[in-house]
């Protein structure tokens, strides 16, 4: 055992001891456990999710010198296992998808905002896209509004329910907006993974799929003649996030180009005069009963965390823009952002 | 070159050698799998770095894929799903005194399987990726087809069999019907009550361990305490009985079940149990001489194992040439990658070629150390089968909750899962249904029916399925083969039966 991790266990030993001790006489102090689960709204241990959820529990442990482990378990089981504990052993990490699921009414999805405290955000991911082939006749997505709006069936493969819909969403409400009555040439070809979705552009069973910057950049840059050849159209990420992005973007497409793809180069109107955006964010989610020191007590070291400044750089290193919120400006942040959708998808029922 | 080779330490091959030795254990123990051995290391990679993280993960995946062998021939159990056809040759094998013997002709296939796909992983990776994104939803349907054929021709009556196969498919239908999937979203199959644990369907492992470990100790305890297999009747030392020359005109089957094993493997979304069920069903359609296969046959064995660690290398095609994990384990191992920040995708060889060649070292070094380390500790491995049945028994049972409880992180309705379906297991054997052919319609079912919606889906009428492609029609061929085949033998061997019951 290295002299740190003795003290470390010493620190965890004498801090656990004072628990007992003090547990009754000072209930207000309650403070995270010692071992701490985080789960998260995702299966995949390749994904987005995981990979953030990681590097934040990783900082978090080392700031309070506590366990953390995150499980990806998936939504409806970390829903469920937040359900059962309010005593803060578990905390869950998820991003928007944990609203948009009951705004499009999925089975499993409450309201976050009613059922479960908003825990303070921490990053964005800004790769959130849509794609064409290579050799696709819609250069723009404009085109694709227009060939729309004329009466040209354009199939887009999404993963209904959520993330990967609600920019497929946005513009369908654009067509409806600029088009009257043609939206309904705008098909969702409903998949899962994104395997499924760049399958059904390889088998021409789709004119265009939602994709993520980090899982399709490698195919834009395949020969014109390949099969599997892709072009970006459109990122649904703020002008202000892709910004703040690293200048070298990622794999060999650099920041510069991928500001081709975000409003206002790529227009979807919302019909308030102002452009769709969407930020994929994650955000912490706590049981209703926790206690409220602990809400505090992830603030005040995720607070001291960013302050330090090196968890900002993990996070753009691996392509998420650091974002964090404490719990209060969170909530109220998260809920306004969901009235916005709320609308869009409530305009094109 | 040269730089490769600095990559190449002692640690990187100690790493390796502790992964197979690990992944061998969580195989061979009911209800732990080669992807929990992955997931559970998988932050440890932070802290080795991506190369030697990438040795001990490779490492675990070969060791956690073969040791599923060792309760699948010893205890009726299999270690990991891809390992249920060794139960069907390996148990009546174990039962008969030569589970040593078995074991050792299951350790020999796999090496065999794991390699010949780590070298059509290392010569064909990008030229098979291309072919594998031909597999539309029709071509994966029928190969799922092709795979539930084997109902036919495993069973031993062919209509209880079938019927088993459509019971153990309706089983696997329970569950919400994914609206990603073409369904509506909604849990089907059940009542409102039990919406709360049955929203994902029952999960495959514990049904799987209930099935065959908990209804096999149900039949034994049935039976009371008796000596059982003494230990006279069983031959250890000097290979248990086993030679090589085991192997004599089974190179076909080695070649073709390995084959068949890379090619499921690199199939994303179809899983790998259809590998050795295909293999297994190949085999039995296609050898001179598949009368003894259920029954105890080696070929079987050969089979299964050589099918089920070619996966390996098959799941890692599409990982490495698009990106996209070939299995549930490689699923996890992606992680290694993007906790790392490295892409994987069309590119990810060309770009990173250094990590290419450290994976393909970790994986023929980790099929090396797993056939070393299991075909000399078998004979040890094998005694198990001397520990009295009232100790070992327990010790199972205890096992098996344990693992189902873990296999979802934390389920408590896993365990009842698994109890459920190991009094169902006795159950439909005592009323004489047929276990295999139910758990293959279970395993493959819910797979079926999504590849099936998702082609009429996409194409609107049920002539898709004959005009997709040359493919879909190569594989109809396969089809028609195995089901005239099973029909023929079936007859043939009701005839017999009348003769000799006249």
């Amino acid at each position: 055992m290295s002299m740190p991790s003795i003290i470390k266990t010493l620190g965890t030993s004498v801090m656990v001891a004072g628990m007992a001790f003090g547990s009754s006489a000072v209930a207000a102090d309650a403070q995270l456990p010692g071992n701490v689960r985080v789960v998260i709204g995702s299966t995949s241990t390749g994904g987005d999710t995981y990979q953030n959820s990681s590097i934040v529990a990783d900082g978090l442990a080392e700031h309070l010198d506590i366990n953390m482990k995150v499980d990806a378990v998936g939504a409806s089981s970390a829903f469920r296992f937040l359900d059962r504990d309010p005593r803060g052993n578990t905390l869950m990490i998820f991003h928007d998808q944990s609203y948009l699921g009951h705004l499009y009414g999925v089975q499993g999805y409450d309201d976050i905002f009613e059922k479960y405290t908003i825990g303070p955000t921490v990053a964005i991911n800004p790769g959130n896209a849509y794609l064409v082939p290579k050799d696709s006749p819609y250069q723009t997505l404009n085109d694709v509004i227009e060939a729309v709006g004329n009466g040209e069936e354009v199939r887009v493969a999404i993963q209904p329910g959520g993330v990967s819909e609600i920019g497929f969403s946005a513009l369908k409400n654009a067509i409806s907006i600029e088009h009257p009555g043609m939206e309904d040439n705008l098909v969702a070809v409903n998949t899962g993974s994104q395997a499924d979705k760049n399958q059904q552009l390889f088998n021409d069973q789709a004119d265009m799929i939602n994709g993520t910057v980090q899982a399709n950049e490698q195919y834009t840059r395949l020969p014109e003649d390949d099969q599997k050849a892709m072009r970006f159209l459109w990122l649904t990420a703020r002008q202000g996030t892709i910004e703040q992005a690293p200048e070298d973007g990622l794999g060999q497409t650099s920041r510069e180009q991928l500001l081709q793809y975000v409003a206002p180069n790529v227009s979807v109107p919302m019909g308030n005069g102002d452009d769709f955006t969407f930020d994929k964010e994650f955000f912490f989610l706590y049981n209703k009963d926790m206690d409220q020191a602990i809400v505090d007590q992830i603030d005040q070291a995720l607070t001291e965390i960013y302050d330090e400044g090196e968890i900002q750089q993990t996070q753009k290193t691996s392509f998420f823009i650091p974002n964090f919120k404490p719990s209060d400006e969170a909530a109220e942040y998260l809920e306004t952002k969901m009235s916005v959708y709320e609308d869009i998808i409530t305009n094109i029922q | 070159m040269l730089d490769i080779l600095s990559l190449l330490d002692i640690t990187f091959f100690l790493l390796a050698a502790l992964g197979a030795l690990v992944g061998i254990i969580f195989g061979a123990i009911p209800g732990m799998t080669a992807t929990m051995a992955v997931a559970v290391c998988l932050p440890l990679t932070y802290a080795l770095g991506l190369n030697h993280g990438l040795a001990l993960l490779l490492g675990l995946y070969v060791g956690g894929i073969s040791g599923g062998m060792v309760p699948a021939v010893l205890l009726n159990i299999p270690g990991t799903p891809s390992s249920i056809t060794t139960t069907f040759d390996g148990f009546p094998m174990a039962q008969k005194g030569e589970g040593e013997r078995a074991l050792r002709v299951c350790v020999v296939a796999s090496v065999i399987g794991g390699l010949i796909s780590a070298i059509v992983l290392f010569l064909f990776a990008p030229l098979l990726a291309e072919f594998s994104i031909k597999f539309s939803y029709v071509e994966k349907f029928l190969i799922i087809l092709l795979a539930l054929t084997v109902i036919a021709s495993m069973s031993r009556n062919m209509l209880v069999g079938i019927f088993s196969g459509v019971i153990g498919i309706w089983l696997s239908l329970i569950g919400t019907y994914s609206i990603s999937d073409g369904g509506n979203g909604k849990t089907r199959l059940m009542f409102d009550f039990l919406e709360p644990y049955l929203f994902e369907g029952f999960s495959l492992l514990p049904v799987l361990i209930g099935i065959f470990g908990i209804a096999t100790i149900l039949l034994e305890a049935e039976e009371g305490i008796k000596s059982g297999l003494a230990s006279q009747n069983i031959k250890f030392g000097k290979g248990g009985g086993f030679s090589f020359g085991i192997f004599r005109g089974r190179l076909t089957n080695l070649v073709r079940s390995s084959f068949i094993g890379t090619f499921v493997g690199m199939l994303p979304g179809v899983g790998g149990s259809a590998a050795s069920v295909l293999a297994y069903t190949q085999e039995k359609n296609l050898s001179r001489d598949s009368s003894e296969m259920g029954k105890g046959a080696p070929q079987g064995l050969m089979a299964s194992e050589s099918a089920n660690n070619a996966l390996t290398g098959g799941a890692l095609i599409p990982l490495l040439s698009l990106g996209i994990p070939g299995d549930s384990t490689t699923a996890v191992l992606i992680g290694a990658f993007t906790l790392q920040g490295i892409q994987v995708g069309p590119l990810f060889i060309p770009e990173n070629a250094d990590t290419w060649y450290v994976m393909m070292t970790a994986l023929v070094f980790a099929n090396i150390v797993m056939f070393f380390l299991m075909f000399y500790a078998i004979k040890h491995i094998a005694k198990v089968v001397l520990v009295p049945k009232y100790i070992l028994y327990p010790i199972i049972v205890m096992m098996c909750v344990v693992g189902a409880y873990a296999i979802n992180y934390g389920i408590m309705f896993d365990v009842w899962t698994l109890l459920i379906f190991g009094v169902l297991g006795y159950l439909i054997q005592k009323v004489g249904l047929e276990v295999a052919p139910l758990i293959i319609g279970f395993i493959l079912g819910g797979q079926a029916e999504v590849y099936f919606v998702k082609s009429l889906e996409s194409a609107g009428s049920y002539g898709i399925f004959f005009t997709k492609s040359p493919i879909a029609l190569v594989l109809w061929g396969l089809i028609a083969a195995s089901v005239i085949f099973s029909v023929v033998m079936g007859l043939k061997s009701q005839a017999k039966r009348q003769v000799e019951a006249s």
